[in-house]
């Protein structure tokens, strides 16, 4: 179902669950488009070369991936604030889940609380956060 | 009663959860847990009053501390002013030895957590310091674990002897009672809470699907 | 080291200064990368046509540490990152981003003794209203491996 006013939104309510695109092709665009387009976002081997597992899922990309399910579920909703926290990387062409639920909602403000997280196959949490989301009233 | 003994707020560096929205998330979804035990890092939060919440949601809402020792993260249950006083709860290289003695000086429980895990678990250090003296439960299930974090938990439990609890780890409201303890009778303060772990007689339990 | 002398020496002073442009073509492709389908963050014809909120989280200061702040040995990488949005963030609309050291604190984890160091972006647009404000948490930790 799709969000257009706060009263739609139930308590507990988890946002369709999105499978983000972690390919190289894709972080690579998104590095680029961020200015973050450095060699451990964008290279196997070079991270691989820094000690890391494989090319990284830039933190702040999976904070996108988080906005856009949050935006998919209701249209017209503002982020207020989104915080995350990176327990650990998100590896560029492994699979994840993204997923969110309400935790709160506050009708006189419009906005609900949203607890965030990025998981892996096994169904550990490699990102997790909260968001605060404004969906007003259409006028 | 069930207790989840191990949680965080926002009052911790990486906790994201409002105290009253764990409380509604527990009894809008029916979380089979009767209360929780914030469990900040390397912190005692003195101040929030968390009673009138508590009455609201009928819950049992208690504070107790998450601090690091070179055995790992260690729960502190029974936190006092003299016990605060003992040692610097914000150091990240407190030795396991004096957590436990000030411990037993001033009536609180000390908990390895999460003693599976690389690192900040009890068990990555034994081979290396020793099995150390003074501790009698750790927590062996933790609702953060991956792999085989809690099997290997259980197992240096089985071979220690030690009791075990459980606690979710929880950094965010739905990850509230992903574990927790089950004890025999009924618990209302931090001084009932140590009693009956002291009783020894509570059993871990897992939610995790 | 001392975190406390630390703090008092370098916490909440501005440290850098940057302004920022902000490309149509940059904003569509971040949006489109992350998964955006609303119009407003992928059509640039849109009349509310602006950068996903989290685009806040890209800017980054010219500076990574205050001048005369100690090295810390070990792998830095993104802890964590908050953005906070008062205003959209539009294409063709300069932003100016001051930064500050907003905490500092140690903890162990996972990989061991790690060091975290919180910095805060405030982001004005040209007339000096506040936009938003980005946190960056950093952790030192000790390569891996060692």
């Amino acid at each position: 179902m799709t969000i257009n006013q706060i009263s739609d939104v139930e308590f507990g309510e988890e946002l369709p669950v999105f499978t983000p695109d972690t390919s190289l092709d894709n972080v690579r665009r998104f590095a680029t488009a961020a200015g973050w387009a450095g060699p451990r976002f964008t290279d196997h081997e070079a991270a691989r070369a820094e000690g890391l597992p494989g090319a990284l899922v830039p933190g702040i990309m999976s904070q996108g991936f988080l906005a856009a399910m949050i935006h998919r579920w209701a249209p017209e909703s503002r982020i207020e604030k989104v915080d995350t926290v990176f327990r650990a990387p998100v590896i560029v062409d492994q699979p994840y889940t993204i997923s969110g639920v309400v935790t709160d909602i506050d009708e006189e403000t419009e906005t609900v609380e949203i607890d965030l997280t990025v998981n892996n196959e096994a169904g550990e949490t490699r990102v997790f956060g909260t968001a605060t989301v404004r969906i007003a009233t259409p006028a | 009663m069930i207790l989840d003994l191990h949680t965080h707020s926002i009052k911790s560096d990486d906790g994201r959860a409002k105290v009253p929205n764990y409380c509604q998330w527990i009894r809008a979804r029916e979380i089979p847990i009767d209360g929780f035990v914030l469990t900040e890092h390397r912190q005692f939060d003195a101040e929030s009053d968390y009673s009138s919440l508590a009455a609201k949601f009928d819950l049992c809402i208690l504070k107790a501390s998450e601090v690091e020792t070179e055995y790992g993260h260690v729960l502190v249950f029974g936190v006092t002013d003299a016990l605060l006083s003992a040692f610097d709860f914000g150091d990240i290289h407190l030795p396991l030895k004096r957590v436990v003695e000030a411990c037993a000086a001033h009536g609180a429980v000390p908990v390895p957590c999460h003693p599976g895990r690389k690192r900040v678990g009890m068990q990555a250090h034994v081979g290396e310091f020793g099995v150390p003296e003074g501790i009698r439960i750790v927590e062996i299930y933790n609702g953060g674990s991956r792999d085989q974090e809690d099997q290997i938990a259980q197992t240096m439990a089985n071979e220690l002897g030690y009791l075990g609890i459980g606690g979710s780890d929880a950094h965010i409201v739905s990850h509230i009672g992903r574990c927790a303890t089950r004890f025999p009778g009924p618990i209302g303060n931090t001084a009932e809470l140590v009693e009956a772990l002291r009783a020894e007689d509570f059993e871990a339990l897992t939610f995790r699907t | 080291m001392d975190i406390e002398a630390l703090k008092e020496e370098f916490l909440h002073k501005d440290f850098d200064e940057q302004t920022f442009e902000i490309d149509a073509d940059d904003v569509v492709n971040f949006a489109l990368a992350c998964g955006e389908v609303a119009p407003r963050y992928t059509d640039p014809g849109h009349p509310d046509f602006q950068a996903p909120p989290t685009f806040a989280s890209s800017f980054q200061a010219g500076r990574r540490m205050p001048e005369g702040f100690p090295k810390i040995p070990g792998l830095g990488m993104d802890a964590g990152k908050a953005a906070s949005l008062k205003y959209p963030i539009r294409p063709g609309v300069p932003l100016v981003g001051r930064t500050h050291l907003h905490d500092i604190y140690l903890k162990t984890g996972r990989s061991g003794p790690m060091t975290f160091l919180v910095m805060r972006m405030e982001l004005y647009d040209p007339d000096g209203v506040q936009v938003a404000t980005a946190d960056t948490s950093v952790v030192i930790r000790e390569r891996p491996g060692k």
